[in-house]
């Protein structure tokens, strides 16, 4: 036996022995929760102070002029909010964050055996034809990807040895081909 | 001197208006001089509310394929005019996916006439999905005018789901062998509650939702 296996086998002989437990172990845990949540310690001054209930008295002059304090800081928060925001609106700027359905998985696949290289390039990828490189399977010149999309139409189309532009056979074919090699189109729907 | 200034901050305010505004994902993909074409097309197209996005896209897509600058202005311009067409049919108030799938559609051998009627069949309901199906119709061999008409005979009553799977499995019919346009006749009839593609029969009125 090996010095690793010996010191495996001794850690696992230790491991099934059996745990002592002190006896009067069940008696004071029982008895502490019997006695109830220990007392909160007291909470420091200043929290005192800043939730003590007070009056406080404005004058009509006075309240006018704190709610065009409040107004103006409120419009200046809102201008510089849109001066942060960047100069192009995002593709999908008209729906909220929070209503925003979860992209769907798309998985792209041609059979090109003697390919050495195949790209997905369409609207996902800004027809960028290095942005999204497909996978051959092993021995069977299977090319796939997967790529998340929102739902949405979208025209793509394969680019094989970055030469030839082919479209997916197993999607409807694109009728705006303004550039000669066909494209397909992929509709994803919302959820 | 104060006018002087005045003037001044009115310049500053209004000068970033003056010029083109440039589309950054089109820097680098496009010629300078086919670029400020397309960008003057952009904001044109911006001015009169049509969605950019399609587009930029096909600009993008006229670079990625090396077409000329000539060839990539010509392919903006008549995809900028098919989606004011569609606009103008579907009405102000259509969505940019509306617009773009009405372009789409449009572009298979539909009418403005058509989708206005679209527009009317389906008031509260979006149409990029029944414009893309009909788009797709046609891409898998059916006649327009055929696809136009099963479109419109489901439009009061389908809900997108339908019309993806009357897409699919027409698509499917057509892949075993099946003539594109019995293919439609037999699924139309099939969902439509007063479809008569061919086969002459009338069924009950159609339900509403």
């Amino acid at each position: 036996m090996t010095e690793r296996g010996f010191l495996f086998d001794r850690v696992v002989e230790i491991l099934k022995e059996p745990v002592a437990i002190d006896p009067a172990l069940d008696r004071r845990v029982i008895k502490g929760i019997l006695a109830g949540p220990s007392p909160r310690a007291a909470p420091p001054a200043v929290v005192g102070w800043l939730t003590r209930r007070r009056t406080v008295s404005v004058s009509p002059l006075g309240g006018l002029a704190l709610a065009a304090g409040i107004a103006g800081l409120a419009l200046l928060g809102r201008s510089a909010l849109q001066l942060a925001e960047p100069s192009t609106a995002p593709r999908t700027a008209t729906v909220a964050a929070s209503t925003e359905p979860a992209p769907s998985v798309v998985q792209f696949v041609i059979v090109a055996p003697s390919a050495a290289t195949v790209s997905l390039v369409g609207d996902f990828n800004d027809w960028n034809v290095s942005a999204t490189p497909m996978r051959p399977a092993p021995g069977d010149g299977i090319w796939s990807v997967t790529v998340p999309l929102e739902p949405g139409r979208y025209r793509y189309a394969f680019l094989v040895d970055g030469q030839t532009w082919l479209a997916d056979p197993s999607a409807p074919r694109a009728f705006d081909d303004d550039f000669g090699p066909p494209n397909s189109v992929l509709t994803v729907r919302g959820s | 001197m104060l006018r002087s200034i005045i003037v001044l901050m009115c310049l500053a305010a209004v000068g970033p208006h003056w010029a083109t505004a440039q589309e950054p994902r089109l820097v680098g993909r496009l010629t300078a001089e086919t670029r400020v074409q397309v960008d003057a097309m952009l904001d044109s197209a911006r001015a009169r509310a049509l969605p950019i996005e399609p587009l930029v896209d096909r600009a993008l897509e006229g670079a990625s394929k090396r077409a000329s600058g000539e060839r990539i202005v010509a392919a903006v311009r008549r995809l900028t005019d098919e989606l004011q067409v569609a606009r103008d049919a579907l009405g102000s108030r259509s969505t940019p996916s509306e617009i773009t799938a009405g372009a789409s559609a449009l572009r298979a051998g539909a009418t403005g006439d058509d989708l206005a009627q679209l527009r009317r069949l389906r008031t509260d309901r979006s149409l990029t999905i029944a414009a893309a199906v009909l788009a797709d119709l046609v891409a898998v061999g059916v006649p327009a005018d055929t696809a136009v008409a099963a479109v419109l005979a489901l439009a009061e009553f389908a809900l997108d789901t339908e019309y993806l799977a009357l897409r699919e499995n027409v698509e499917r019919d057509v892949a075993l062998g099946a003539s594109p346009v019995s293919a439609l006749g037999v699924r139309v009839e099939a969902a439509a509650p007063q479809g008569d593609f061919g086969a002459g029969t009338q069924r009950p009125p159609a339900r509403k939702p």
